[in-house]
């Protein structure tokens, strides 16, 4: 692959990212009633702890989020905890879930 | 011993690492709550025994420590990575002139021990009391022999063990006993930064540079926009003029702190920290690199080498997954964990 095409794939992969992150701080807010504006919620923040500061019921919310806004149904605890931890770890699981069309 | 080898006890059992460059200072009197409500960024959580994860910053914006306020009554101890205990005085003193608080620099006095790993719980409970598994993240408690106060930067279980130094031999002494059982190994700080940046914790020692704010460290978290505290105005300004943004770097080639990152032919970015990751086996760093492009996924160049960037942390915390209610050290060897490195 030459240097052109490198920069069209990281920049396609820039715009998909860019898009999920806003779709998922969208989500903290509105769903979650997380009290921040859009450009505080950094993607590799901790979501729970002392990052915003999520709990277990936010935790089932996200998941219910999750399969209503991307049709993504996650039953297994070791990829939830491991997804879970930042908005990042969450858009790379739903790039890695894609939902047939 | 080897920081490969430190860093797998602190990946997989349990490592006690000596806190000599965490400084501890006292807060005494019915104004320290007020005190730290001027100079913190985020809201102080007022309730004794939990403790606040905060910075303090100069003027412009810059982090200059990386803190945890822990109200006990009235006080508050003081635990803090980037500045010294006296440091942090003299820059909280001039907000103290009108309130009932004196400062207490616990440095001659007293020791942090730190503690980690997947099984530190376990140990600690042996130390102390099995209570300890119900001690929160963020929580502390006075034992007999030291304050015990839960954090942790690397991503497992840590406890700073605060120690008066008349009885720091008693205690290292009795860690090294019951540790014998858990694996326990002392560990160098230059481990524990390794492990900081496989984390992707940020480093208050090695990564505030001049010219860097919260926001381009990704540290909003512990900012509340609309409080007052020094930084905040030039805080506000940034929050419309920052372009860069921190980025989990990992390299099969060595990263070197100050080298530049290129996307195509665009310079995007350089590399701010970086260290070799024995449990990856490859090089890990933070990058700060144009907004445009700090995302994970990408690859990205640094003069030959490839550098791929990543969603943080850089590796499975085994303690993610390490529950006190379902395992103990001496099954770990037939309880099934993810591998610590992601495939």
């Amino acid at each position: 692959m030459n240097e052109t095409t490198d920069l069209a794939e990281m920049t396609r992969r820039v715009a998909q990212r860019e898009e999920l992150l806003g779709r998922l701080r969208k989500i903290l807010i509105e769903h979650l009633q997380l009290r921040r504006e859009v450009d505080e919620l950094d993607p590799d923040a901790p979501l729970f702890g002392s990052g915003f500061g999520l709990d277990s019921l936010d935790a089932v919310e996200l998941v219910v989020c999750l399969e209503t806004e991307f049709g993504l149904r996650v039953n297994d605890p070791t990829v939830l905890r491991q997804s879970f931890r930042s908005l990042n770890t969450m858009i790379d699981l739903v790039i890695s879930h894609p939902v047939p069309a | 011993m080897s920081v490969e080898r430190e860093l797998h006890a602190l990946r997989t059992a349990t490592c006690v690492t000596p806190g000599d460059h965490v400084a501890c200072v006292k807060l005494v009197g019915a104004g320290a709550a007020d005190l730290l409500e001027r100079v913190s960024p985020r809201a102080l959580f007022v309730r004794t025994g939990k403790m606040s994860h905060t910075l303090f910053l100069d003027e412009a914006a810059r982090p200059l420590a990386d803190v945890y306020l822990c109200c006990d009554e009235d006080d508050f101890f003081l635990l803090a990575e980037g500045m010294t205990a006296a440091e942090i005085i003299t820059y909280l003193r001039p907000h103290a002139a009108d309130l009932d608080v004196t400062f207490d620099d616990l440095t001659e006095s007293h020791a942090v021990l730190s503690l980690g790993g997947p099984y530190a719980w376990e140990l600690l409970g042996e130390l102390t009391t099995p209570d300890v598994i119900g001690l929160p993240y963020l929580g502390f408690f006075h034992a007999e022999a030291f304050t015990c106060f839960r954090g942790g930067k690397t991503g497992e279980y840590g406890y700073d063990l605060l120690v008066e130094r008349t009885r720091l031999a008693a205690v290292r002494a009795q860690l090294a006993d019951i540790g014998a059982r858990f694996d326990l190994v002392e560990s160098t700080l230059a481990t524990q930064d390794v492990a900081q940046l496989e984390a992707f914790f940020w480093n208050a020692r090695r990564q505030s540079p001049v010219g860097l704010t919260p926001i381009e460290l990704q540290l909003q978290w512990r900012v509340n926009y609309g409080r007052a505290f020094p930084g905040a105005a030039a805080l506000a300004e940034r929050r419309t003029t920052a372009h860069q943004r921190a980025v989990l770097l990992a390299s099969a080639t060595t990263l070197e702190p100050g080298a530049t990152l290129r996307a195509g032919d665009r310079t995007i970015g350089t590399v701010l920290d970086a260290a070799f990751s024995p449990t990856r086996g490859d090089w890990v760093g933070m990058g700060m690199v144009d907004r445009a492009f700090a995302h994970s996924s990408l690859d990205l160049a640094s003069g030959a080498a490839v550098v791929h960037t990543l969603s943080a942390p850089s590796i499975n915390n085994r303690s993610l997954h390490v529950d006190p209610q379902r395992h103990c050290f001496a099954t770990r060897a037939t309880d099934v964990f993810p591998p610590l490195v992601r495939g």
